[in-house]
């Protein structure tokens, strides 16, 4: 029997699929840690069909949710686009930050959330708002498709080139930005490149300019000369550096550990050898879909180890709780207040994206987030009362104050905050039920145990 | 089938056991000295930007020079205005408040300060300042950094903060930091938690997330606390109006709140180009500006020497370049390289540190640096913060003798 | 009126009269010293727009009037009044004219002090409401088990009650009485008693307020100015239109008016088509010495300011502003030093080649800042843009156009090469210069061109401008674009006109209702997304709110305010003309639920 003595040998168990049994069954806490760490937070709907229809059902409808994308896709794009023509530098963003509030595929939208850590387009660099929205589209097209492909696009984006100060690249003067975001952050990692490599390759993408909204490639600034690139040599170009730090074995560690931290934990550093069997199985087609999946499925995911091991970064702290409750509010206002907790989205710190983890708290951006629930559910102010937390109850079934409040409990904040929940329920007894329950949500909303996910 | 917490860690970590929490931190400065009893004893460090290129010529002025009077047909100031310092300088007429100071021992003039080959120009002269690297890439600002080292999963402090209505300058950009930007008080004064039943164990010495949350959210109910004091707190002194004293009566008012902020940056001239940049019509706006500069410095000070605490606060301004010697045919300055950099506080020295620049011997019409910019800032981080300099700076740059004893 | 003639005849008829006295001045029962006071003297006058049936289906066809009448509270406030007007045999409207009809004052006097006073045209009307309120009243307060709560007290022979334990109101003959504390309303009742003297109607500021208001009004309003400025949080206001530049170009004499004056009066007099609003202050602010005396330029060399008449004009804007005297006083009027003043100083150092801005460059106009706004021409064969902002230029007079002119010229030149070239450093697209002429005057035109673009019917926001200057008869016209640019050519050309009379100093601004209508339903998809991203609408929400704000502007045609001086004191007069639109409300998908 002895499950950690035989994870101990065998990684691989680790990753094996979660079946429920008796001594873990699926609950309503597992299920509501699936929707935390994948899709933003949970919907009470989310909640009631995952419950009925197991892990394996809720993982797979999270990556590729049933019913029709198109229509809602469609929509979205026509709105940002237009809002883009008019010329708001920060359409984008709060476009964006909707999108992640209503989409039917929230883990697609949190995965272009990762990505965009990774590449770290910084849209100050950027002087046309279509650009940082195509951007984004790239972002969201790829997220659960190919790495490959992801990356092939990231190299050819006008406005993440722009970003890395790598719009003219000449034979005579190589941009290094490119290369060294390619080899040292997107694939083979700092510690498998040397500044020699990074050089090389800056030479394989000369006569790369951004003209307008297109890159363009000028032969006569391309430096056809041959490099060493990652201990392979030749006349390369752009393209070949792509492919060989791409096939390189470093590059799926470096995607399966963004993954890691992303799912699993922020915290626990992996030992090389819990990550190669992923790492190795990724590496055969760079499928980002499978990969995630494979994560999600995993008893490792589902084990008590991998709970609250994360700190949801201030957008997923927000974007969850109006998802659970089913609202909609103003994301300019939204983003703003974001900036001041210190995720200024499209603009990240450094192109090492945010650091994330622990250093989202401090104590003053701990107040912030508190002060950021409490406007995001109080009656009036910034956000005019548009989050409901007793109507919410009311639809699902729960008019009742108290039922209300156990309600409003599970779908936030489902396990391990028991002294918050009765500290909570101090406020029930104060006025009107409305305002008594969102003052409830409110004291959930603001308590350490929700900042984690 | 699921692993538990420890036969996970095992699976992850081998056999060591070794959490990494914190173990990106950097060994030197995990924590800032004199954190232990906050309120108590803590230096605080005041840095103010002076945006645009501030006229240092007209700012601690060489009148006994002759070249200056002769350069300058409309800007020159009268020396009977002047506040003297001594047969050669004196400060800008509208500088009382701080000449006075400068009498009383609470203000130093570091003169000639600024870097080699600046190229002039607004962005790249105040990156360098901001980044402390006259290179350009660098992607952290040198407070930013400090903020970085001292703030780690152990601590929840908040040891940098920006005061003031524009958004934070480059300075405090840090890799983990969020370092805070704030407008006035009420944007970190936050209602009280529900009243909660102690949660069990030793979470104290735990080092997982919950508890790292659940220590911070104490240390930041003492900050709001603190806020809500210093929000009360009236000042013997009376401060000038405008935006800039504002923000310094805020700093003040939480400096004397026990706030436990060791590094305030604030700024004078406003976003863009900066008030100080003044190409045209030069006398009447930088009066005003000096005079606001005076004013609030002053009232700053002199209300911290009320509560007792002048020995606790040092204040420097910078600015990301002086100006030309020459008028430009246009009433104001052009870009320029060289300027004094002003220390305030209850621990100084006094007097001058440096001699002033050379008016004949000229970089493009403007007085040469002879003290990197970078030394002042070893200045403060080793002589007022006790911060070894070198880590923040990227080198070895000897501190001024700045401080008394 | 009724109200008038019931202060001619107070007199005659209180003496006969035992209490309760039927007819004298409402006033009279208020406090003598009252911060605030509005009174409706001819009531009907308001209830006629709420009687006529028409306004009423437009009104009630209104998304955010039938969203509220669906809500949970709207239901309730409608069975309320159903109730009501079954019990007491009316329609809502007719019993409110009725019971409000003979005139209505409300004062606020410190400490939060509020008192209402009505005076109904039928008083059994007013005693009937009072019985059924009652008894809803001690149903609720018998179910609590406290019927008694609502018995009166009695003051003299005045019986006062409270239904909630807070209000008190009392009914004296045709009259209510109601207030927010019990001692505001027996002091009402023991002032009737007591000598005139101590009576508002003796007030002198009272008096003097109140024959501004005009004799028409149907509603006057009265705030003592004096004590309103103890409060901070007004003196805070008052300071704030100081503090940034452009309110202190745009406000300055009213700020000033107000800060002196000592009472603010207020009369809205309504007609068929529109209504009237005048509002007077105490205070005139001519100290030539005044840091604003900017505002007050001497007649003499401030010429009228004609209204410019172009197509599709939104907005016309008149202001007597001596743009010299303004930035001479800089110091005082704001004493900041921005980034944004310092760059423009700057950036008039080089277009002006070191010329000293306030003495060489804004001392060559002459008082007076004309601003018209207007809506654009765009041509789909050229393209138009994704939003659409409409033209907008300033005019001002020169001294001598013809010295100055070529000054004028070279700066606006050097401003346009200098944003060519940042644009152009930031690979943005830049502008073609080029000249033009319309009506014997020389234009300076600058363009953005649309080589290369496919799409034009969606183009980038920049082709709403074509920055045009234009020298026409001594005056400076910068423009948005080139159309406007050409359209006030051709109107100063046609001269004045109609114009006000030489010497009108009033500051005055025109818009036309339809105009700005129009002009926002040309750009209503970028206002919805606005909106849903803003407010956190869904898509539903946010076309329901704007079909509302464009249903709303439907109704204004025109509005004119003047601004000036009227000998001691500071005078404004608001022109509203209305319209009704012939069919509900346009758009919207609840138009077609039936009513």
């Amino acid at each position: 029997m002895a499950p950690r003595h035989q994870l101990s040998r065998d990684p691989a168990a680790a990753w094996a699929p979660y079946a429920p049994d008796a001594a873990r069954p699926w609950t309503l806490a597992r299920a509501s840690h699936l929707y935390r760490r994948a899709a933003f937070g949970a919907r009470a709907e989310d909640l009631v069909r995952a419950l009925a229809g197991g892990p394996e059902q809720a993982v797979a409808e999270l990556l590729a949710p049933p019913g029709d994308l198109t229509a809602f896709d469609r929509a979205r794009d026509a709105d940002e686009t237009a809002a883009c023509r008019s010329g708001r530098s920060d359409a984008v963003r709060d476009w964006w930050l909707r999108r992640m509030i209503l989409s039917p595929h929230p883990l697609r939208e949190r995965m272009a959330l990762l990505w965009h850590a990774h590449f770290a387009l910084d849209a100050a660099q950027v002087k046309e708002a279509p650009a940082v929205r195509r951007h984004v589209a790239l972002l969201r097209e790829h997220a659960l498709g190919s790495y490959r492909s992801l990356v092939e696009a990231m190299v050819r984006d006008p406005a993440l080139l722009a970003s890395l100060g790598a719009a003219a690249s000449r034979r005579g003067q190589p941009a290094e930005g490119l290369a060294r975001a390619l080899l040292e952050r997107w694939t083979v990692g700092a510690e498998h490149c040397a500044e020699e490599d990074v050089r090389e390759a800056a030479r394989a993408f000369t006569g790369t300019f951004v003209r307008g909204d297109e890159v363009i490639h000028v032969a006569r600034e391309h430096d056809g000369g041959v490099k060493r690139v990652l201990g392979r040599t030749g006349p390369f170009t752009g393209e070949d550096v792509v492919q060989i730090a791409l096939a390189h074995p470093a590059t799926a560690e470096t995607v399966v550990r963004r993954l890691w931290r992303a799912f699993v934990s922020e915290v626990e550093e992996p030992a090389p050898a819990l990550l190669a069997p992923l790492a190795r199985s990724f590496a055969a087609g760079l499928d980002l879909g499978r990969l995630a999946g494979t994560i999600l499925r995993s008893s490792l995911f589902f084990s008590d180890a991998a709970r609250g091991q994360r700190i949801t970064s201030p957008v997923e702290l927000a974007v969850g709780l109006v998802r659970s409750l089913e609202g909609l509010i103003a994301t300019s206002t939204l983003a703003r207040d974001l900036d001041r907790l210190g995720q200024r989205l499209l603009h990240p710190p450094t192109a090492r994206g945010w650091a994330g983890g622990p250093a989202w708290i401090d104590r003053v951006t701990l107040l912030r987030r508190q002060a950021l629930a409490a406007a995001l559910l109080a009656e009036g102010g910034a956000y005019g009362g548009r989050l409901d937390p007793r109507e919410v109850a009311a639809r699902h079934g729960h008019a009742d104050v108290n039922a209300a409040a156990d309600f409003l409990a599970d779908l936030l904040l489902p396990e391990g905050g028991e002294a918050v929940r009765s500290a909570a329920r101090a406020e029930l007894s104060r006025g009107a039920p409305g305002e008594a329950l969102r003052r409830f949500a409110i004291a959930i909303a603001r308590s350490p145990e929700y900042q984690l996910s | 089938m699921i692993p538990t917490r420890r036969e996970f860690l095992e699976v992850a970590l081998g056999a060591t056991g070794a959490l990494s929490f914190g173990a990106a931190q950097p060994g030197w400065l995990r924590r800032l000295p004199g954190r232990a009893a906050p309120g108590a004893g803590e230096t605080a460090l005041v840095v103010v930007q002076l945006s645009g290129g501030n006229d240092g010529l007209n700012t601690v002025v060489p009148y006994g020079d002759d070249e200056y009077g002769r350069h300058r047909p409309t800007l020159r100031l009268a020396e009977r205005e002047l506040h003297k310092i001594d047969d050669h300088l004196g400060f800008h007429p509208r500088l009382g408040g701080i000449a006075a100071l400068y009498r009383d021992g609470l203000a130093s003039i570091v003169q000639g300060v600024g870097y080699a080959g600046s190229d002039r120009d607004h962005g790249p002269a105040l990156r360098a300042w901001h980044t402390a690297d006259p290179a350009p890439g660098r992607e952290t600002g040198w407070l930013g950094r400090v903020a970085d080292a001292a703030q780690g999963p152990e601590h929840d402090d908040t040891p940098v903060m920006f005061v003031g209505p524009i958004a934070a300058p480059f300075a405090l950009n840090a890799t983990r930091a969020v370092v805070p930007a704030i407008g006035s008080l009420a944007e970190l004064a936050v209602d009280a938690a529900p009243a909660r039943p102690a949660e069990g164990g030793a979470e104290g010495a735990e080092r997982s997330l919950l508890a790292h949350v659940r220590r911070t959210e104490r240390a930041a109910q003492a900050l709001s606390e603190a806020v809500a004091r210093a929000r009360d707190a009236r000042s013997r002194v009376e401060y000038p109006s405008g935006p800039f004293a504002a923000d310094l009566f805020t700093v003040a008012r939480l400096i004397r709140a026990g706030a436990g902020i060791r590094i305030f940056c604030t700024e004078l001239g406003g976003e863009g180009f900066g008030g100080f940049d003044n190409h045209a019509n030069q006398l009447g706006n930088h009066c005003a500006l000096l005079q606001q500069l005076s004013a609030a410095v002053s009232a700053f000070l002199r209300d911290l020497e009320a509560a007792g605490l002048l020995d606790r606060v040092l204040l420097m301004t910078f600015s990301e370049f002086g100006r030309t010697l020459a008028e430009n045919g246009r009433r104001g300055t052009g870009h320029g390289a060289a300027a004094p950099v002003l220390l305030a506080g209850g621990r100084l020295r006094g007097g001058l540190l440096g001699v002033h620049p050379s008016l004949t011997d000229l970089d493009q019409g403007a007085p040469r640096p002879h003290t990197d910019f970078r030394r002042v800032y070893a200045t403060v981080l080793e002589g007022w913060l006790g911060l070894p300099s070198e880590p923040v700076l990227g080198g070895s740059f000897a501190p001024l003798p700045a401080f008394a004893g | 009126m009724l109200c008038e003639l019931l202060l001619v005849a107070g007199p005659l008829l209180r003496a006969p009269l035992a209490a309760p006295p039927a007819a004298d001045d409402l006033t009279d029962w208020l406090p003598a010293d009252p911060l605030l006071v509005i009174e409706a003297p001819r009531p009907r006058a308001l209830f006629e727009p709420l009687l006529d049936a028409e306004l009423a289906a437009v009104v009630t066809s209104l998304p955010p009037w039938q969203a509220w009448a669906a809500s949970p509270e709207g239901r309730e406030f409608w069975n309320v009044v159903r109730t009501l007007e079954a019990t007491l045999g009316l329609d809502w409207r007719t019993a409110l004219a009725r019971l409000a009809g003979g005139g209505a004052v409300l004062a606020v006097a410190p400490p939060e002090s509020l008192l209402l006073v009505l005076e109904a045209e039928d008083a059994d009307l007013l005693l009937r409401l009072h019985t059924i309120l009652l008894g809803f009243a001690r149903a609720e307060a018998a179910r609590e088990g406290d019927a008694s709560r609502l018995d009166p007290v009695r003051h003299g022979d005045v019986e006062v009650w409270s239904f909630d334990g807070k209000e008190v109101h009392a009914i004296v003959g045709n009259r209510l009485l109601f207030a927010n504390r019990r001692e505001g309303l027996v002091a009402a009742l023991e002032r009737r008693a007591a000598s005139p003297g101590a009576r508002l109607a003796g007030a002198e500021g009272w008096r003097a307020a109140r024959a501004t208001a005009g004799p028409d009004a149907a509603v006057r309003l009265y705030a003592d100015l004096a004590r309103l400025k103890e409060n901070p949080g007004f003196a805070r206001g008052l300071e704030e239109g100081r503090a940034n530049p452009l309110a202190a170009l745009l406000f300055a004499g009213i700020v000033e008016a107000m800060r002196e004056a000592s009472w603010l009066s207020a009369g809205l007099a309504v007609a068929d088509e529109g209504f009237v609003l005048r509002a007077v202050v105490d205070g005139a602010a001519d100290d030539p010495a005044s840091p604003a005396a900017f505002a007050r330029p001497d007649p003499a060399d401030a010429p009228a300011l004609p209204s410019l008449a172009v197509p599709g004009r939104l907005a016309a804007i008149g202001l007597h502003r001596d743009l010299h005297g303004f930035y001479a006083a800089k110091d005082e009027l704001f004493p900041e030093r921005t980034s944004s003043l310092i760059f423009f100083e700057n950036m008039m150092g080089i277009f002006f080649t070191g010329r000293d801005l306030t003495d060489e460059v804004l001392a060559e106009t002459r008082p007076g800042v004309r601003l018209v706004v207007a809506e654009q021409r765009h041509d789909p064969a050229a393209g138009v843009p994704e939003v659409r902002i409409p033209a907008f230029a300033a005019v001002l007079a020169l001294r001598d156009a013809g010295e100055f002119g070529e000054v004028i010229e070279e700066a606006w030149q050097k401003a346009l090469g200098l944003v060519n070239f940042t644009r152009g450093q930031d690979a943005l697209p830049g502008l073609i210069l080029d000249r033009g002429e319309q009506n014997g005057t020389k234009l300076t035109i600058a363009r953005f061109s649309t080589a290369g673009i496919d799409d034009r019917a969606h183009l980038p926001p920049r082709f709403n401008y074509s920055p045009t200057l234009a020298l026409p008869q001594n005056h400076l016209v910068l423009s948005s674009t080139e159309g406007l640019a050409r359209d006030l050519v051709d109107a100063l050309a046609r001269g004045a006109g109609a114009g006000p009379e030489a010497g009108d100093q009033d500051d005055r601004v025109e818009l036309d209702g339809a105009g700005i209508g129009a002009a926002l339903a040309a750009n209503r998809e970028a206002l919805v997304r606005s909106n849903m991203i803003d407010e956190g609408h869904t898509r539903e929400e946010a076309e329901l709110e704007i079909g509302a704000l464009l249903a709303l502007i439907g109704f204004v045609d025109e509005v004119d305010l003047r601004v000036g001086r009227r000998g001691a004191t500071t005078g404004a007069r608001l022109d509203v003309h209305l319209r009704r639109p012939a069919a509900p409300a346009p758009a919207g998908p609840r138009d077609a639920a039936p009513r």
